[in-house]
């Protein structure tokens, strides 16, 4: 049954395809009944330990909210691709998830690196992005309020340090800093918050990635005997300077991002070298009914303890600010009034939430709400960022102990 | 600033100019000899020392056994890339090869990350203190990083100068028509030649991983400090190598204290720069003849 391909099949495929690519199109302006979020999590790169972990918070949320009758009238719809944590890659997939997918929010953003590549994208496109990323930056470029911070920027994780530092009674603190946003916010955000309590930083140094040694940078830090040196590093450098300093024989003791002091660099350079180190990061607010909400769904899908993920309690939290804007700012509101609602629903004066069916209920009877939120009590400033409270790890025989919760 | 600061500054910046030397010496041998820059060096670097991880992976904490691994390794990989890609571009322009080096260079890092990942590694050797001369300090590590990069340069030399296949190599690098007139067989030059990178590449990945961390970037990171060694000393000579390895390793560390260290990596290239309007063709560069 061979039928040669005549000219007028050619054609009737031409219009076919003609009138399939404007489908779309038709099928969105029938669909207003969805609200379309596109996810950008770190599947794969340095964000795997967490990223699929992230997706798999946002995908129970969304279930959750959908269960509970969607909001603002809406089903919400996902879209998920993969940041690689890499810039470029993120770039790729946001260009994907905003021209093909249509998306109106792009969520669980992770490096500093990968949301300031994709805010160009989201900002020009006029929607939402959620990230987890620590860069001061990121406030300052996001100039249509257009972007929501779910973890502490690196400023307040030098507040953090220095609140640490002073309780520890350290007095000739030094400074370390991977030459990036992130590394150098760390720094500076030590050195204004230590100024502030009338302390002296003794030395900083800036460093560069990539080097085969450090000796020259702690070698000028070490010179001013500081008795403890506070970095904004990551896990490679971190392992370098460690090492050479632990083989220089000075002692001093250190304060780093939980991102730099984690297992793998007690792996990298051994018990003896680390022992005592301080590993401080953002701790959920394990304490508030959301964190127990969050953590039996995220239990049950990713079999894993809430706590061993905490940017899995922020992508949970951002569907459901997103959720109770929704609900905020009624049917068929438009991205830009759904954006203006989010402070609304999570900032204080208002009745305090911690699920989505308690707010959509107050919500119904026109009453301000609050959502206290599993990673942090959630509360926005200007610049859409939050204020988590930061757990101080202490290693001990190779183990990092939590001694202590900071609030700033 | 004192004295003993600056001695621990000279210490460091050798150090580094050695372990630089390494690959750049790789670098030189093939631009002299096969004639294009190689780009995929530091990815030789990359996976021998991830071949050394993966000695000491099976469970030994034997550094020796690790860096034979390595060595075995890197030799294998260049030649094979050697006979795979390089042998088919012989007689075309250069930047075919370099073209095809770039090319080399993704696919090997792009086979690595596929199969172990992008997560660091470090080697297995028990940290010990420097010893301290009335402030002057001196790692042992790095006294043996320093003594087995001699001791390959070393041998570099003697091969290149005491033996006949070395011969037949700055023959050839010398002029490779006459070279053919004379008898000498390029192919089996050539896999001597691209045997040797492997091994310094080998070596030099071997002694960044003990020094600092392995990870899959790290061989092409080097790429650049080594391109710019190279033109230093002189394009094409061992000597030049490592002299402008260790010149611009000393000049980035002195400059520490007056530029701080964001700006080292900039005097390195500052003197770079001042090296070629003095001497275009480096330190011990020939002058390039139109043929």
């Amino acid at each position: 049954m061979s039928s040669p391909i005549t000219r007028r099949d050619v054609l009737l495929a031409g219009a076919g395809l003609a009138a399939a690519s404007t489908l779309p199109r038709v099928a969105f302006a029938q669909d207003a009944g969805t609200f379309r979020i596109g996810t950008l999590c770190p599947i794969t790169g340095a964000g795997s330990p967490f990223g699929s972990g992230m997706q798999k918070s946002i995908e129970a949320i969304v279930a959750e909210v959908n269960a509970a009758g969607g909001a603002g009238g809406r089903k919400l719809e996902l879209f998920n691709e993969d940041s690689q944590t890499k810039p470029d890659a993120a770039v790729l997939a946001a260009k994907k998830l905003i021209e093909v997918n249509k998306v109106q929010a792009i969520l669980g953003t992770w490096s500093s690196g990968v949301t300031l590549a994709v805010m160009p994208l989201t900002e020009a496109a006029g929607i939402i992005e959620m990230n987890c990323s620590g860069a001061p930056s990121i406030s300052t470029l996001d100039t249509k309020d257009l972007v929501w911070r779910f973890q502490a920027t690196n400023d307040r994780f030098g507040q953090a340090f220095a609140v640490i530092a002073e309780k520890r009674g350290y007095k000739r603190p030094a400074t370390m800093a991977f030459n990036n946003a992130s590394g150098i916010g760390n720094a500076e955000g030590f050195k204004k918050a230590w100024e502030k309590k009338g302390g002296k930083v003794v030395a900083g140094v800036v460093y560069e990635p990539n080097r085969p040694s450090y000796r020259t940078e702690l070698q000028q830090v070490l010179a001013q005997k500081p008795d403890v040196i506070v970095t904004g590093s990551y896990l490679p450098d971190s392992t370098i300077i460690l090492r050479e300093w632990y083989q220089s024989g000075q002692p001093t003791q250190w304060i780093m991002p939980g991102w730099a002091a984690n297992p793998d660099l007690v792996k990298a350079v051994g018990n003896e070298v680390v022992e005592g180190l301080i590993s401080v990061d953002s701790v959920s607010n394990e304490n508030a009914q959301s964190y127990k909400a969050y953590g039996a769904a995220y239990q049950k899908a990713a079999g894993k303890e809430g706590s061993t993920n905490v940017y899995a309690a922020m992508t949970w939290d951002m569907v459901m600010c997103l959720a109770l804007a929704m609900e905020a700012a009624g049917r068929g509101a438009t991205v830009a009034q759904i954006n203006a609602k989010i402070r609304d629903v999570a900032n204080p004066e208002g009745t305090k939430v911690y699920t989505f069916a308690e707010g959509k209920k107050l919500l119904g009877e026109k009453k301000k709400i609050n959502y206290e939120g599993a990673s942090s009590r959630l509360d926005f400033d200007q610049y859409g960022d939050v204020t988590p409270d930061f757990g101080m790890f202490v290693i001990e025989k190779g183990v990092l102990v939590r001694r202590d919760v900071i609030s700033i | 600033m004192t004295f003993i600061d600056v001695v621990n500054l000279l210490i460091n910046g050798c150090i580094e100019g050695l372990l630089i030397a390494l690959p750049t010496l790789a670098l030189t041998l093939v631009m002299g000899i096969a004639r294009f820059p190689n780009a995929a060096t530091g990815d030789y670097m990359t996976l021998s020392a991830y071949a050394g991880i993966g000695v000491q992976a099976l469970g030994t904490t034997s550094i020796l056994l690790a860096g034979l691994g390595a060595i075995a390794a890197g030799a294998a990989l260049s030649i094979v890339f050697y006979l795979w890609v390089f042998r088919a571009l012989r007689g075309r322009a250069p930047v075919a090869s370099l073209v095809a080096s770039i090319g080399v260079a993704f696919f090997a890092r792009s086979m690595l990350t596929l199969f172990v990942g992008h997560d660091q590694h470090t080697f297995a050797i028990p940290l010990v203190r420097a010893w301290n001369f009335g402030g002057i300090r001196l790692l042992p590590t790095d006294l043996y990083v320093a003594a087995v990069a001699l001791l390959a340069m070393l041998l570099l030399f003697a091969m290149l100068h005491l033996t006949p296949i070395g011969r037949q190599m700055r023959a050839i690098a010398d002029n490779p028509d006459l070279a053919r007139a004379c008898g000498i067989r390029s192919g089996r030059v050539l896999l001597a030649l691209w045997a040797t990178v492997g091994v310094l590449c080998a070596l030099g990945g071997m002694m960044f991983g003990i020094k600092a961390v392995v990870s899959p970037e790290f061989g092409w990171e080097l790429l650049i400090p080594a391109f710019a060694a190279m033109i230093v000393g002189g394009i094409g000579s061992p000597v030049g190598a490592v002299v402008g390895a260790v010149l611009l390793g000393v000049a980035s560390e002195l400059s520490v204290p007056i530029v701080g260290p964001s700006y080292k990596i900039a005097v390195a290239f500052g003197l770079l720069l001042l090296v070629l309007l003095v001497r275009p063709r480096g330190l011990f560069g020939r002058a390039l003849v139109a043929r």
